[in-house]
Order: structure tokens, then C-alpha cells, then sequence
């Protein structure tokens, strides 16, 4: 494999964030957040990847309302993005965690003529404030005195364990329809992260230590609430909206369990659950975007595995290739056969799990018969933990992976997976060729390399 | 002188036969002188005088001669016809006599033919009476159950019954008889299908039946099933006394009825029948010893005759008898099936002795598993329970191994062939890769389920782990010497083909690393697992001012550094590099420093790697596990000037009491570098301590 196709953006501070722009299906955009308890030094990074040319494209966001720990952009609209982040307050040397809701000025990257670009290229260090246009879209003072309503009327320990119950508990005081920023309530209480509603362009799930509520971003309703069950007392370490089952099910790691509510309940109980999916903490989530009753997950135990969840007593493929906490777990929107992982190991690796994703159409399972199971890649460039990976959301052939350290990688396995296809070339269908073909020329162009031109 | 010598023809010769006196003269006249012719006459007259002379004086004398001879003859003439009339008397007399003899034996005639025809009728007679009296004489020999006289009379009489038959006198005899043999048949037949009658008693009756001119197939058919109806019942007798009676019994039982039975009839059957075809007695036999051999492989492994001692003894007596069948039977598949019986037995022998093997250490394991919990390790001996185990385990296999050697003892009858000291070996070599395998199996096992839950103690897991190493080292090899000692002992010369061992090494070693590798992770993540809880719920942003290391630093390095003993109590310690670097203080780094250039140069540290088989890499294994979860926690929180601070204290206790574990300081110290410069990064307020006081307050704490 050729480790050269990869192209790196450095970062000043620490990063921990990334999403790939859901809404964008033409250019190969990753949106980066950092991590600095500096104030007013976080940023929001949109990269874009020019596919003729090799050469990445950068914007610069101001994110001066703390420190991001999660940032994922809406399916719905390319210039929507929301952001879990930490803010820390001298004054009463507390740390306060919030969801937000930003729109970008605009979504293009790459300067329109060479004037542009030269402009830019020349002003780098002070352009940084001329071009963060970006504000929250809402952010008021309402939002703030809200919070310091719930922050001093919260100080009963019970209140501090089950924030929604508090929630439920506060809703008859609530003003209804005031909050129309999430920017969500006590100190101490830590947010995991916010998942957009696979539909509905308003909605989100924000993912707590102690629970999940689901809030619509328009009105700023709570829509509903779950908390983990009292006894338990295990905190959350993340959550995902389940694609399938009519958008409802929203699926939470729960310590070493995999628990998914059905968000029109009560959500006392789990509809399902997969209990013990890891020998220790799990990390991370992935529906298979094909089939509704797989999903992927990671976790401490340096494993990666995949559940039919009808059947959650044993995983239906598992393997052990990272040597520390595998922190994500990423499946290709387009082949489900391949999943990105990345690790504290210092490591993203591409996994192939084909055994698991048979019977489908005849490309696919042409695929599937190319690919045996196990790690096509490692990518071992990075210094640092990997807290994230993502697939580019247009290219299905791209991905970006990003470390601790603010390295961020963007890979591109088009060779590869060439290779890996190209003795099924033989009496494919024309149009598969066509297709093929296309790619390959792509490749050509992007690489430059005179050596697989045909 | 001139004349010619040769006489005869030459007529010149005086004394020849051809002496012409004409062709004399006139030679003479023509050749000699007178006076020479002169001398000639004169020689001549005198010798004419000469010869005349002579003859007379020969007539004189014949005459003599020929006067007596004239008498006699006349004298013999005279005799001659007396002699003349002495034989016409003579030739009288004989005539008289012949006319005498002819009149005698014309007398004598008529009554030598009465008398001959005489001795036919009474033939006749007797010949009739035995007919007659047949009836009653077979009725007789029947009631006595002399069958065979009975059967022999009648076919004596059945050809003349036969030439006769028409005859009504003889008629009514022929109908008796038929009927009192179609009596005897049917007795014959009733006695074939009565299952009291012995074997001979059948073979007998067969016998006889065939003499009587049963027809042969239906007989043979009969013969058949009226043996496996009764060989059947003494089956059924040995499957009832199965559950009663021990292997030698029901052994002895089984060649005196059965196979004794079964003997006699495939004898009995080659006698009556040779000249037919005999194909169907193999399959026969071969049915019913199936059955004997399913039987025997029952009794065989009845509890009760588990002991070797007793199966052996059982199993030479049917082995013998088997070997004595087989010269009867000459199948081939019986004396194959007999071999298969015996290697069979030595295989399910082995089976038997590695299970219990295996039972009984799981036993013991359970036992040292359970002291272990009870005592913890620091008041047991790690090295001791090693030790009893590995002697136990081989001791074990030992003596299973001289327990299989008593099939290769001299005195049975299948101890010294090949085929035998060949099961034996192989069932050997079975009893030692199985027992070696089950236990690598189980020691993998256990480290499968020590990561999913932490029920069994780590100590074990050592102990398993360094048991499974020295049986890779040391044991498989000393059991395979021992036991090719063993088999040349019991049956030289015989020719053992080394057996694989490798396949059992790398079982071995395997379960090994598995066990290493699941204890490493055990205690890594134990220790982890204390760090982050402490790390996670701890309020760092708001900690007080730092007074000593925090309890769960202890914690930890309790947990280390017990399994640390533990390692070295099993594993050799490597020399470890004696350093004064563990004094150097690790928090000199600016947080600037924490760039990527910093981590190009130094080691990628793989967390959950493989753990080697020595102390100090154990605890390297461990204290990765521990310490790369303390910098991953570290980077999830927030912290405030104390916080810090007290993070300081306890990287710095950490860094004091791990140092003299492991033998990679560099490690040690990057890791717990890693952790501090994290905390600095996520500090609010990154003023670290002095270092001096950082001492002064861990040596306080």
C-alpha cells in the first residue's frame, strides 16, 4: 500500500472534534474543533480537500465560547453546524458545558479567482478576525441568566446526579419557549455530545453524564428526557440516533452496555439493549447505514465489534488490532464492508468485515468476495491518541483522522481499493467499468502518478 | 622247393583237397631235374607204403568197434518191446479211472447245486427278516435314541426297499419305514429347533438329516438359524450377566458357551457341507461376533472393569479364544476384528486415563485456586504449589503411561506382536499430547474468562502460565524419553516413529502467552481501573492545596508491586541496569514542549502488547496498562492550580515506588511525563509546584 496519499493540516491546540459536512455532496470538507482552556483562542476549522489539485483549503471560525469536545454538522444544512463545548469561569473557578447551534457565513472554502487566494495566503496571522464571521446564531443574555437560575437553585446533590429529572422537575416554571439556545444548565454536569435528528432538521439529542433529552433547536422544547436508571449509576460516555426503526430509537453507550431508548416513550426502559458489548468502558457507536439491525462499536478493551442487536449476547464479528482504547468507530457510508477505527494506540486502522455483510447486490458482494476480514490499513502517522475519524460525506473513498497533538490526515484509499477490485474487472458490467474508470482517472489526476496510468 | 606254399587251391599241394596230380607231374617234369624226379618217386612210394600200412591197422581196429555196437543195438530192441506192453497196461488203466471219476462227479452234481442254492435262500431269508424286523429295530433304536443306528439301518435297507418296492409285501415295509424315518426327520427337525440341544447334539441331528436326503439348502438354511437362534440366546444370557458378572466371568462364560457353540457348528458345517459352497458361514459368524465384539466392548468399559489388571486378563481369554476361532472360522475379519477389539481396549484405556488426568488436576487446581483466594499471595509459596503441580501433573502421566505397559507384557497372548506394541505406543503418546493439550486448552480458557470476569486469582494465572512454559521446556520432552524408555523395555526391538511434538510445544506456548498476556492485562487494568475512577470523580478544578499522594496512588502501587512478587517469585529476574535517572525529576518539560517533534524521538509505546515471560517485562505490561489510562483520564478532565499540583504529587509517588519495578524507565517515566504535561495542557492556572517540596511531601505521605 502506498502511504503517501495523505495529506496533513496542523492545528495550534489540541483537538479532539470533527465532523465531515453531512450536507455537502460535492467537495471533501471536514469541519475540526479545538480543545484550549485559553480563552477566547478556540476555533472552528472548515478544511477542504481540492481533489484536481491535492491542496487543502482552509477557513478559520472563532469559537470564543469555550472549548469544543464534540462538534458534528447537521445532515440537514452544510452551513449548520452544532457544538458540545466547555467554558471555564475564573470568577467562581467553575467549568460550564454547552450545546450551540452555529451557521456559517457561507460554506465555500476555496477562494473563486487568484486574487482571492492571494489574499489571502498573504494575510494569514491577522485575517484570522476578519474572516470568523461566524456567531451562534441565537446566543443572548436570556440563555445566560437561565443558566445561572438553574446553576444556583441546583444544589442539592440529588439534583446534580439526575440533571433531568431536574429538567422534568423545573418544567413547570420553565418559560415556555425561552430557551431557544441550548445552552444547557449546571455546572459540574458534563454534556458527552449532541446528534442530529437523522430527519428532522430541528431536532437534536444531547447526550449527558446522567441522561438524554431531545430538544428541538427551533423552540427550544424538551422533548423527551431519559435518565439512567438510578441504581445503575454508571455514566454515559456517548449516544447515536438510530437510522432505521422510523428515526425514533436513540442508542446510548452506558459504560461497558449499549442501551437505545425509544425517544415517543417514557424511556424508563430500553427497547434493546446489549449488555457487556465490551470488557471494559465502551466508546463509541456506528449504525450500519445499510442494514437496520447492525451496529459497530468500540471501546477499552481495544476491540472492535459488531452487533446484530436482535442477537446481543455475542458479537457477530470481533477483532483486537489496536494495542490501547479505541476511542471511534466510523462505517462507510457507501461499502459497509469497511469500517475506520481510531485509537489512543496512535493509530487509525481500516478494517474490512466482510463475512458479516453478505447477501447484498452483486457489486457489492463482489466486494465482499475481494475483501477478507481484518485490517487492510494502518495509518500510523499520527504522534498522538486518535479521539477521531470521519469519512468524507461525498467521497466515499476519503477520510480524515485527527489527532490530539492537532494533526489532522486526510487519506485517500481510491488506489487501494482499485487494487484490491481490479481482478473482478474481468466481465464486469460496462457501466461498473465506466465507473471504474472514472475513478481511476480521478486518481490519476490527483496523485500524478505517471506510473499507473494506463 | 618251388612249390607254392598255399595249401587248399593250389593244386600243386600233395596234401590239399584240390591236388591235381596231372598239373603236379608236369610241374615237376617242367621244373626239376631227373635225378630230382628220381628222389621225388622214391619219397612218394615210400610214403604210399607208409599210409597204406596205417590203414590197415586202422580197420583193424574199428571193426571191434562196430561188432559190439551192433549188439547193442540188437539188445536194446529186444528191450524196447516189453517196455511196449508195460505202457499199453498203463494207458488202460487211465482210461478206466477217467470213465470212474466221470461217474462220481455225475453223482456228486445235484447235490452241490442243493446246497449252494441253499445257502442263497437263506441269505434271501435274513436279508428279508432284517426287513422285516427293520420297522420294529428302528422303532427300538428311536425309543433308545441311537438315531444314528437307526439311520444307518436305513439306509442300508432303503435301496432294496427301493428295487422292490412294488412288491406288496415289501410295500407295506417301505411305508412303515418311510413313515417311522418321516418320524425321525420330524423328531430330527423338532430336536434342531429345540433349543435345549447342545451344539453337537445339532450337528448331529443335521448330520443324520443329511444322510436321510434332506435336501441340502433347506438344510443348510435350518442348520443356520436353529445355530443363531441358539447362539442368539446365549447372547442374550451375556447381555443379562453384563451388568452382574466382571470382565473375566463374563469372559470365561462367553468362550465356553458361545464361541465353544459357535466352534462347533462352523466345524460341523465345513464337515457336512465341504463340498458345497460355503460362502455363507463367514458372514454368519461375523454377524454373531459383531454382536459378541459389541457385547465385549460394553463389559469392557463397564466401571467395574476399569482396572487394567482385570480388563487385561479378561481380554487375553477372548483374545485366545478369538485366535483359536479364527484357524475355525478363517475369516479374514475376525482376526482383524480381534486385533481391533484389543487396540480398541488400549485406546479407550487411554481415553479413561487422560480423562481422569485431567479431572483430577482440574481438582487440584481447584483446590490451589481456592487456598490462593484464601491466603493471597504473600504467605504462599508460588514456587511450591508450581512444583506440586508440575509433579503431580507428571507423575500423573507416568504412571498412566506404566499402566498401559501391562498390555505389552509377555505371558498375554497378543502382548508381543507388533500391531500391539504399536496401539500401545501410539495410545501412549495419546495420553501424553491429550493431557498436554487439555491443559493448554484449560489454562486458555481460564485466561479468556479472567478477562471477562476477575473471579480467578492472577497468581494462577502465573502458576499456569510458568507450568505451561516448563512443560514446553522440559516436560513434554522428559515425558516422550520416558516413554520411549518405557516401550523399549516392555517390547524390544520394536520400532517407535518419533512423534511430533512441536504441535504440542506451540499448544503450549500459546496458552502460555494467553495467560501471561490475560494476567498483564488483569493487573494493568485493575490498576487502571483505580486510576480512572479517581481521576474521573475527583473535582479537580476546585481540589485543596495537595498534602500527600492521593490513597489510590498506594492502591495502585500495592496491586503493582504484589504482582510484581508474585512474577518474581516464578519468572527469572533479568539483571536489572542499576540507574540513579529514577531520582531525575520529570517535571523540568515546559508544556510547550508537548509537540509531536518530542514523540518522533522517542519509542511508540504499544499498550496491549504481548508480555514476555520474565518479571520484569510483566510489570512493564502492567504498568503500560496502568499508566497509559491514567494520561487518557487526565486529558478528559479540567483542572485548577491545586489540581494540578496534587496530580504532580502523585506522578511523582508513582514515579518513586514504580521505579523499581520493570526494567524501563524510560517507559515509566514517558508515560507518567505524558500524564503531567496532559494535566498541564488541561490546567487553567499550569503552575506546577517546587520540586523540592513535591519530595518533601511525598516523603511525608
Amino acid at each position: 500500500m502506498e502511504e503517501g496519499n495523505s495529506i496533513i493540516y496542523g492545528l495550534e491546540h489540541q483537538t479532539r472534534a470533527l465532523s465531515p459536512q453531512y450536507g455537502e455532496n460535492d467537495a471533501i470538507r471536514f469541519l475540526i474543533g479545538t480543545q484550549s482552556l485559553k480563552p477566547e483562542s478556540n476555533q472552528v476549522h472548515v478544511v477542504e480537500l481540492e481533489e484536481d489539485t491535492g491542496a487543502l483549503h482552509t477557513k478559520v471560525f472563532k469559537h470564543d465560547i469555550g472549548e469544543i469536545w464534540h462538534l458534528r454538522c447537521s445532515p440537514h444544512d452544510a452551513a449548520t453546524l452544532l457544538t458540545t463545548h466547555n467554558s471555564y469561569d475564573p470568577n467562581t473557578s467553575q467549568c460550564t458545558m454547552g450545546v450551540s447551534v452555529f451557521k456559517l457565513p457561507t460554506v465555500e472554502v476555496i477562494p473563486k479567482d487568484l486574487d482571492d487566494l492571494s489574499a489571502i495566503q498573504g494575510r494569514n496571522p491577522e485575517n484570522m478576525e476578519l474572516m470568523t464571521t461566524i456567531r451562534p446564531e441565537a446566543i443572548g443574555e436570556k440563555s445566560k441568566s437561565q443558566m445561572a437560575l438553574i446553576g444556583t437553585s441546583n444544589s442539592l446533590p440529588i439534583l446534580r446526579e439526575y440533571p433531568n429529572r431536574l429538567m422534568a422537575e423545573w418544567d413547570g416554571e420553565w418559560p415556555p419557549g425561552l430557551m431557544s439556545v441550548l445552552l444547557i444548565q449546571k455546572s459540574g454536569e458534563e454534556i458527552r455530545c449532541g446528534e442530529w435528528h437523522p430527519t428532522e432538521a430541528s431536532r437534536i439529542g444531547v447526550v449527558y453524564e446522567g441522561g438524554v433529552s431531545v430538544h428541538d433547536v427551533t423552540k427550544g422544547d424538551v422533548v423527551a428526557t431519559t435518565a439512567t436508571q438510578a441504581r445503575a449509576r454508571q455514566n454515559l460516555t456517548g449516544g447515536k440516533w438510530n437510522p432505521h426503526q422510523g428515526h425514533t430509537q436513540f442508542a446510548v453507550l452506558q459504560d461497558m452496555h449499549i442501551k437505545c431508548y425509544d425517544t415517543r416513550t417514557d424511556c424508563t426502559k430500553p427497547s434493546w439493549s446489549i449488555d457487556n458489548a465490551h470488557k471494559q468502558l465502551a466508546r463509541d457507536l456506528d449504525f450500519n447505514p445499510n442494514r437496520q439491525f447492525h451496529l459497530a462499536s468500540a471501546g477499552d478493551d481495544a476491540a472492535l465489534n459488531i452487533w446484530d442487536y436482535r442477537n446481543g449476547r455475542e458479537p457477530i464479528f470481533s477483532r483486537t488490532d489496536h494495542s490501547h482504547w479505541v476511542w471511534t468507530v466510523r462505517y462507510n457510508t457507501y461499502h459497509e464492508q469497511l469500517l475506520l477505527t481510531g485509537s489512543s494506540d496512535a493509530r487509525a486502522l481500516l478494517t474490512a468485515a466482510a463475512s458479516v455483510c453478505k447477501d447484498l447486490d452483486e457489486e457489492a458482494a463482489k466486494i465482499s468476495q475481494a475483501l477478507e476480514d481484518g485490517v487492510l490499513q494502518s495509518y500510523e502517522q499520527h504522534e498522538d491518541s486518535v479521539y477521531a475519524c470521519e469519512w468524507s460525506a461525498s467521497e466515499p473513498w476519503t477520510f480524515a483522522s485527527l489527532s490530539y497533538d492537532a494533526r489532522l490526515y486526510i487519506f485517500m484509499i481510491i488506489i487501494n481499493m482499485m487494487e484490491y477490485c481490479s481482478h473482478l474487472w474481468d466481465g464486469s458490467a460496462k457501466y461498473l467499468l465506466d465507473a471504474l474508470d472514472r475513478l481511476q482517472q480521478r486518481a490519476i489526476r490527483i496523485i500524478g502518478d505517471e506510473v499507473t496510468k494506463p | 622247393m618251388a612249390e607254392p606254399i598255399e595249401n587248399g587251391e593250389n593244386p600243386l599241394n600233395i596234401d590239399g583237397s584240390n591236388f591235381n596230380a596231372d598239373m603236379y607231374l608236369e610241374c615237376i617234369m617242367k621244373h626239376t631235374t631227373l635225378k630230382q624226379v628220381m628222389d621225388k618217386e622214391a619219397e612218394i612210394v615210400t610214403q604210399s607204403q607208409f599210409l597204406q600200412s596205417e590203414m590197415q591197422t586202422l580197420v583193424y581196429e574199428n571193426y571191434n568197434k562196430f561188432i559190439s555196437a551192433t549188439e547193442t543195438v540188437r539188445k536194446m530192441r529186444s528191450d524196447f518191446i516189453i517196455m511196449q506192453e508195460e505202457m499199453n497196461k498203463l494207458s488202460e488203466n487211465m482210461n478206466k479211472i477217467t470213465s470212474f471219476s466221470a461217474q462220481i462227479s455225475e453223482s456228486l452234481k445235484e447235490s452241490g447245486s442243493n446246497v449252494s442254492r441253499l445257502c442263497g435262500t437263506r441269505q434271501l431269508l435274513d436279508k428279508l427278516q432284517f426287513l422285516f424286523l427293520l420297522p420294529s429295530q428302528l422303532n427300538n433304536a428311536i425309543l433308545e435314541g441311537r438315531y444314528v443306528d437307526a439311520v444307518h439301518d436305513y439306509t442300508h435297507a432303503q435301496r432294496v426297499l427301493q428295487k422292490y418296492g412294488n412288491q406288496p409285501s415289501f410295500q407295506s415295509i417301505q411305508t412303515e419305514c418311510s413313515e417311522i424315518i418321516y418320524g425321525l426327520k420330524k423328531s430330527l427337525r423338532e430336536r434342531l429347533l429345540n433349543p435345549e440341544t447342545s451344539a453337537s447334539e445339532l450337528a448331529e441331528s443335521v448330520g443324520l438329516l443329511r444322510q436321510l436326503q434332506e435336501t441340502d439348502s433347506s438344510l443348510r438354511d435350518i442348520f443356520l438359524n436353529c445355530a443363531e437362534s441358539r447362539l442368539d440366546q446365549h447372547l442374550q444370557t451375556l447381555n443379562s450377566i453384563l451388568e452382574s458378572a466382571d470382565i473375566i466371568e463374563w469372559v470365561e462364560k462367553c468362550n465356553n458357551t458361545l464361541l465353544a457353540d459357535l466352534g462347533i457348528i462352523v466345524s460341523c458345517y465345513h464337515e457336512m457341507f465341504q463340498d458345497e459352497d460355503t460362502s455363507n458361514i463367514p458372514g454368519f459368524a461375523d454377524k454373531i461376533l459383531f454382536q459378541v465384539f459389541h457385547l465385549f466392548e460394553e463389559v469392557s468399559k463397564r466401571p467395574e472393569n476399569v482396572g487394567t489388571d482385570i480388563l487385561i486378563r479378561g481380554l487375553d481369554k477372548f483374545f485366545r479364544k478369538l485366535q483359536a476361532m479364527k484357524e475355525i472360522i478363517s475369516s479374514d475379519t475376525v482376526s482383524e476384528k480381534a486385533v481391533n477389539v484389543v487396540v480398541q481396549c488400549i485406546s479407550n484405556k487411554a481415553t479413561i486415563q487422560y480423562q481422569t488426568i485431567q479431572t483430577q488436576f482440574k481438582e487440584s487446581l481447584m483446590k490451589v485456586r481456592q487456598s490462593l483466594a484464601s491466603k493471597g499471595s504473600e504467605s504462599s509459596d508460588l514456587k511450591d504449589i508450581l512444583n506440586s503441580l508440575q509433579v503431580y501433573l507428571m507423575q500423573k502421566v507416568q504412571a498412566s503411561l506404566l499402566d498401559l505397559m501391562a498390555f505389552l507384557q509377555n505371558n498375554l497372548s497378543f502382548g508381543l506382536k507388533p500391531w500391539c506394541a504399536k496401539a500401545v505406543a501410539d495410545s501412549c503418546w495419546k495420553v501424553i499430547s491429550e493431557t498436554v493439550i487439555n491443559l493448554s486448552d484449560m489454562v486458555k480458557k481460564m485466561a479468556c474468562l479472567q478477562s471477562s470476569n476477575n473471579n480467578i486469582p492472577f497468581e494462577l494465572l502465573l502458576i499456569l502460565a510458568k507450568l505451561c512454559l516448563e512443560m514446553q521446556e522440559t516436560g513434554v520432552t522428559t515425558l516422550h524419553c520416558h516413554l520411549i524408555k518405557l516401550l523399549e523395555e516392555s517390547a524390544p526391538g520394536l520400532v517407535v516413529e518419533n512423534k511430533d511434538t512441536n504441535s504440542v510445544m506451540v499448544h503450549l506456548s500459546t496458552a502460555a502467552q494467553s495467560a501471561l498476556d490475560s494476567e498483564v492485562v488483569f493487573i494493568g487494568q485493575t490498576a487502571a481501573q483505580m486510576l480512572r475512577v479517581s481521576v474521573l470523580a475527583r473535582d479537580w478544578l476546585r481540589a485543596p492545596e495537595p498534602r500527600g499522594p492521593r490513597a489510590v496512588c498506594r492502591r495502585v502501587v500495592e496491586t503493582l508491586a504484589s504482582a510484581d512478587s508474585a512474577a518474581s517469585q516464578l519468572f527469572p529476574t533479568s539483571i536489572k541496569p542499576s540507574s540513579d535517572s529514577s531520582r531525575r525529576t520529570i517535571w523540568s518539560r515546559a508544556p510547550s514542549s508537548f509537540s509531536p517533534i518530542n514523540r518522533i524521538f522517542s519509542e511508540r509505546i504499544e499498550v496491549f502488547s504481548p508480555a514476555g515471560a520474565d518479571r520484569a517485562a510483566l510489570s512493564n505490561g502492567a504498568l503500560k496498562v496502568a499508566l497509559k489510562a491514567l494520561v487518557e483520564c487526565v486529558r478528559l478532565r479540567t483542572f485548577g492550580r491545586h489540581g494540578l499540583q496534587q496530580l504532580q504529587v502523585d506522578v511523582h509517588f508513582l514515579q518513586q515506588r514504580l521505579s523499581c519495578m520493570g526494567n524501563d524507565e524510560r517507559l515509566l517515566n514517558a508515560l507518567l511525563e505524558d500524564a503531567l504535561s496532559s494535566a498541564q495542557l488541561r490546567c487553567v492556572d499550569p503552575q506546577l509546584m517546587e520540586p523540592s517540596i513535591v519530595d518533601i511531601i511525598c516523603e511525608r505521605g
